[in-house]
């Protein structure tokens, strides 16, 4: 007996016949297990059940021609369209009923690397991980985010967020785009920065238009304003050789760690001096990559079973929480000897004034070998699922770090209870993950949980629990991922200028027909606040009703 | 087993699609990046291991039904395990090999059949061997060597030829080279000729489990007869499903398994094998995915919840046939070796397993020919596998396209290293 969701109403014919069309029969699909396969999305998924809507249909691409194709025929027959590149978390998923996904896999060109002026262009599907295979060939690296090398730099750099270890040095995703190409809801394209003028991809504001800001907002249109088919990214110098020699996958991987690269396990005493050290890190310039995890990161990640004893052992349990709570990672890439003897050297001092001390990690003969792809690359980060098979996390906006540390702790705060009873895991409530951009002129923060994929009490957590970590947000000032998140959105909007009605109105201008889904970048819901405790409810109105716009401005 | 009892695996998937590509510190390059011909052929998220496995949940919540397109997209697979072994790189929960095999079990005992499989188990059920060759020639390639019938007689080693090796006339020299290998080393080996049946582990793979079973508990019986302490076979298929598809079914095998490979590294180490003859030839080496990451013994059946499974006990691939091979190239006078990118457990696959080969011929030349072209990258003048289905598809491949590089059996280079061929021209 198929369910409701199996018995919905079909694509039409028509429209199916004109997708065939644009992509050619074997590129479209509205066979239901294959459109399951894009309705399944777990990742930052509070629905217990963790299916989303399924598409009517699904297409494959393979040139910008075709995207249009397949857009124009989404406004002919008044279907929406929801693009994705490596379509990994709830992001690229539908929010209608009549959406079809557009599966960017075939666009998976790196189709130029200009190592003289530092860029690369590349297709929607190119990963990570082969741009930065391929840049290292030329002596470059590229901006690789958290959610690790599986990931499209194309569509974290356009679509959203685009958040990494490597942004002390490399920047936040958007900061890197240097010209794009643009299939508008309506099908049209619109090449941006000087590309728009014909004159090659170098520059992102012009000549040409620009609309960077326009096109990512604070943190992206998640798919809701058409589908980016190529873009030019900005590449960073990589001083070690074009492949590190390694043996093994991951746990069992031994890298040829390159010369001048040292990698810094930092501690601090307190939280002040974390943070004052951290500013003076960034005003020496000093880090390739840099980021606050904790020691339970490192345990859940390499050793979960582990950290269970860990977490039943009351004495070990504090030492973690308490001595080792300040903890800072930071590599050094050193173009020479002399460079990476003054970065040490610098580190040092900062590290002396501010009572803090570090073990270098990739001298270490048992664990440097292992780590470095680790962090180079960001290889390990499907590990963090080994630990109960899934992970949410609070987000707040890009903010300064200072800011982000007051965050982490806030979190921290909300998810105790929680563990206590036993509804996420144990993680020893110390699971931040903290980085900071172009040498600390600002940072991103994420609180992390982590639960059990399969058990129905720890799934039910997940909303209540982001709810009320955004209620807390809301009194420090902090909108926590709006942008993706219909529900949030319509309760951060008022509090920082109404900035949603500029998105709508942004939407209306090059969407006429609606054809883009939207769900993800401008539409409003209410919250189902059953969930939350009558005290946390009243919170929230009296902070909204304090600090709300009006018409004619900010709050009093 | 059944479907629903993988509902845990499949409601693991996180859908992060670690499960296309080779584990991320091994990317060297944009072009060998990705590990699964299935959804490098197909493109739909549906052929890949993570699609599949989404379909299974899918179908057990009633959300979708099995039929032809669906069957397809199951058996559109080399069951290559790549996936499987890119996932356990991360992920300690979650087994899709496992969960590949029982939808295919599924299908068949939905009357979801593929009829070239069919055709293929038929021959099977009539001959004794996936090719549907007479079963009474079998033993013709063994004809004229002074070799032991274990039929009739006691032997300390079984050399099971396989249903490829026994029939294909092309590599009807390798099989018999290796007898007579094994046989100026010393070795007490003894065949069953005609008698040899298959392994039945295509069979299995293709969800007809029953006469997988029978094949098990005919060689378990044969093996016993023999008194052999040790089974050598060139056959990798045969290898990885005595090594951990019978376990699986509850038939231990009561003697050592080895590959011919291995057993010929154990030669050369005991000084009874020697390669004097120069081979000058620089060579890339094809892991084939049942000798290496399907190779692994099986470990265990692992009942309680899979986060608690100790990462010793998953299959993870490391565990399979991946230095003897090597070692033996290296020990071939003149012999150069260079690697391709996706080598050992993260290897591409041939592209004949799982049935592919039969079923849908233009997908298994396609994925053949994209190992050609990684061959080709290296600078190789010879692609080296030790397989005989995947040299068949490569042979095959490259008469089709001509590429510029020749493909041999190990076996073969390590006869002629031994004198026993005629020498390489490079």
């Amino acid at each position: 007996m198929l369910t409701k969701e199996a018995q919905k109403t079909v694509l039409s014919d028509e429209a199916y016949k004109d997708l065939e069309e644009a992509v050619g029969p074997e590129n479209v699909s509205r066979e239901p297990g294959v459109l399951d396969g894009y309705a399944w999305q777990p990742m930052i998924n509070d629905d217990p059940a963790k299916w989303v809507r399924r598409p009517v249909a699904v297409v494959l691409p393979a040139s910008t021609e075709e995207v249009q194709a397949v857009v124009k025929a989404c406004n002919e027959h008044g279907l929406k369209f929801k693009a994705f590149a490596t379509g990994w978390g709830i992001y690229g998923a539908p929010t209608y009923d009549n959406v079809v996904q557009i599966d960017l896999r075939r666009m998976n060109n790196i189709v130029e690397i200009d190592d003289k002026n530092m860029y690369a262009v590349v297709q929607p599907y190119v990963s990570g991980a082969q741009l930065q295979a391929e840049a290292m060939k030329v002596g470059l690296n590229t901006h690789i985010i958290g959610a690790g090398p599986v990931c499209s730099p194309l569509s974290s750099a356009t679509s959203g967020w685009g958040v990494g270890w490597d942004g002390i040095s490399m920047g936040y995703s958007p900061r890197n785009v240097l010209g794009l190409e643009w299939v508008l809801p309506d099908g049209e394209v619109l090449r941006l920065g000087a590309l728009g003028s014909e004159k090659g991809w170098f520059s992102g504001d012009g000549p040409g238009p620009s609309l960077r800001g326009l096109v990512r907002g604070s943190s992206g249109a998640l798919g809701g304003l058409g589908v980016f088919t190529r873009g030019a990214l900005k590449l960073y110098n990589w001083p070690g050789p074009p492949q590190v020699k390694i043996e093994g996958t991951l746990l069992d991987a031994k890298a040829e760690v390159p010369e001048h690269i040292r990698f810094h396990l930092c501690f601090f005493p307190d939280k002040k001096k974390l943070a004052d050290a951290t500013y003076k890190i960034g005003e020496a310039e000093l880090g390739y990559l840099a980021c606050k995890v904790s020691v339970s990161s490192f345990i859940y990640t390499f050793a979960p079973h582990l950290l269970q004893k860990i977490t039943r052992t009351k004495e070990l349990r504090r030492v973690l929480n308490e001595a080792l709570r300040w903890t800072y990672v930071i590599m050094l890439v050193g173009n020479s000897e002399e460079e990476i003897e003054y970065q040490e050297a610098t580190l040092e001092k900062i590290l002396a004034d501010y009572d803090g001390m570090s073990m270098e990690q990739m001298t270490a003969p048992a664990i440097g070998p292992m780590v470095f792809m680790n962090f180079f690359r960001v290889t390990a980060i499907p590990m963090v699922f080994r630990m109960g098979g899934l992970f949410c996390s609070f987000l707040p906006r890009n903010e300064t770090w200072d800011t982000q540390i007051d965050f982490y702790e806030m979190g921290e705060r909300v998810k105790k209870p929680y563990i206590e009873k036993g509804k996420i895991l144990d993680d020893l409530n110390d699971n931040p993950f903290m980085v900071m951009y172009e040498y600390n002129t600002y940072a991103h923060a994420e609180i992390i949980f982590q639960y059990l994929a399969r058990s129905k009490e720890q799934l039910a957590s997940v909303e209540p629990m982001q709810i009320e970590a955004m209620i807390e947000s809301v009194e420090m000032c902090q909108d926590q991922l709006s942008d993706c998140d219909a529900r949030q959105r319509k309760i951060f909007s008022p509090l920082a200028g109404h900035y949603n009605r500029w998105q709508k109105r942004i939407s209306e201008m090059f969407d006429a027909k609606r054809a883009a889904d939207t769900g993800m970048y401008c539409d409003e819901e209410d919250y189902d606040y059953s969930k939350v405790s009558p005290e946390l409810k009243a919170k929230l109105d009296r902070l909204m009703a304090e600090r709300s716009w009006t018409e004619d401005g900010p709050p009093a | 087993m059944a479907l629903k009892d993988y509902e845990r695996d499949m409601e693991g998937c996180s859908r992060c699609s670690s499960c296309k590509w080779v584990p991320f510190n091994q990317i060297k390059s944009w072009r060998f990046a990705k590990n699964c011909p299935s959804i490098c052929k197909y493109n739909f998220h549906a052929y890949s291991g993570s699609g599949r496995m989404i379909i299974g949940l899918s179908m057990l919540q009633g959300r979708s039904e099995l039929n032809d397109e669906v069957t397809e997209i199951i058996f559109k697979c080399q069951m290559c395990g790549a996936c499987d072994t890119a996932c356990k790189v991360y992920r300690d929960d979650i087994d899709i090999s496992e969960v590949l095999l029982e939808l295919r079990a599924h299908c068949i005992e939905q009357g979801q059949l593929i009829v070239e499989h069919m055709a293929m188990i038929d021959a099977l059920k009539r001959e004794d061997n996936v090719l549907g060759e007479p079963k009474d020639k079998r033993g013709e390639w063994a004809e004229g060597l002074a070799v032991k019938d274990i039929n009739t007689e006691q032997c300390d080693v079984i050399f099971h030829a396989g249903c490829r090796y026994s029939y294909d006339p092309d590599l009807r020299d390798t099989v018999r080279g290796q007898v007579q290998l094994l046989l100026k080393a010393g070795v007490d080996v003894g065949i069953a000729g005609k008698e040899e049946s298959c392994c039945g582990g295509r069979a299995y793979e293709l969800g007809y489990r029953g006469e997988a079973q029978n094949y098990a508990e005919d060689l378990l019986s044969r093996v016993k007869a023999s008194g052999a302490t040790t089974l050598v076979t060139p056959c990798a298929d045969g290898y990885a499903h005595f090594r951990y598809l019978y376990p699986r079914m509850g038939v231990e095998l009561p003697c050592e398994i080895m590959h011919v490979t291995q057993y010929m590294e154990k030669l050369l180490h005991e000084g009874k094998l020697r390669f004097k003859e120069e081979v000058p030839l620089l060579v890339t080496y094809h892991d084939p995915c049942h000798l290496g990451r399907m190779g692994e013994p099986f470990l265990t059946d692992w009942k309680e919840d899979k986060l608690q499974r100790p990462m010793s006990l998953k299959r993870s691939g490391r565990k399979g046939i991946f230095d003897a091979p090597r070692n033996i190239i290296r020990s071939i006078p003149g012999m150069e070796l260079t690697e391709m990118e996706r080598i050992r457990e993260y290897s591409w696959c041939c592209g004949a397993g799982g049935g592919v080969l039969e079923a849908y011929p233009d997908f298994a030349a396609w994925t053949a020919q994209e190992r050609i072209e990684e061959a080709l990258a290296t600078g190789a003048e010879a692609l080296v596998t030790a397989c005989p289905w995947c040299e068949r598809v490569f042979n095959d491949a490259v008469a089709e396209t001509g590429a510029a590089i020749s493909v041999y059996d190990l076996n073969d280079l390590a006869l002629k290293a031994a004198g026993l061929l005629e020498p390489v021209e490079a």
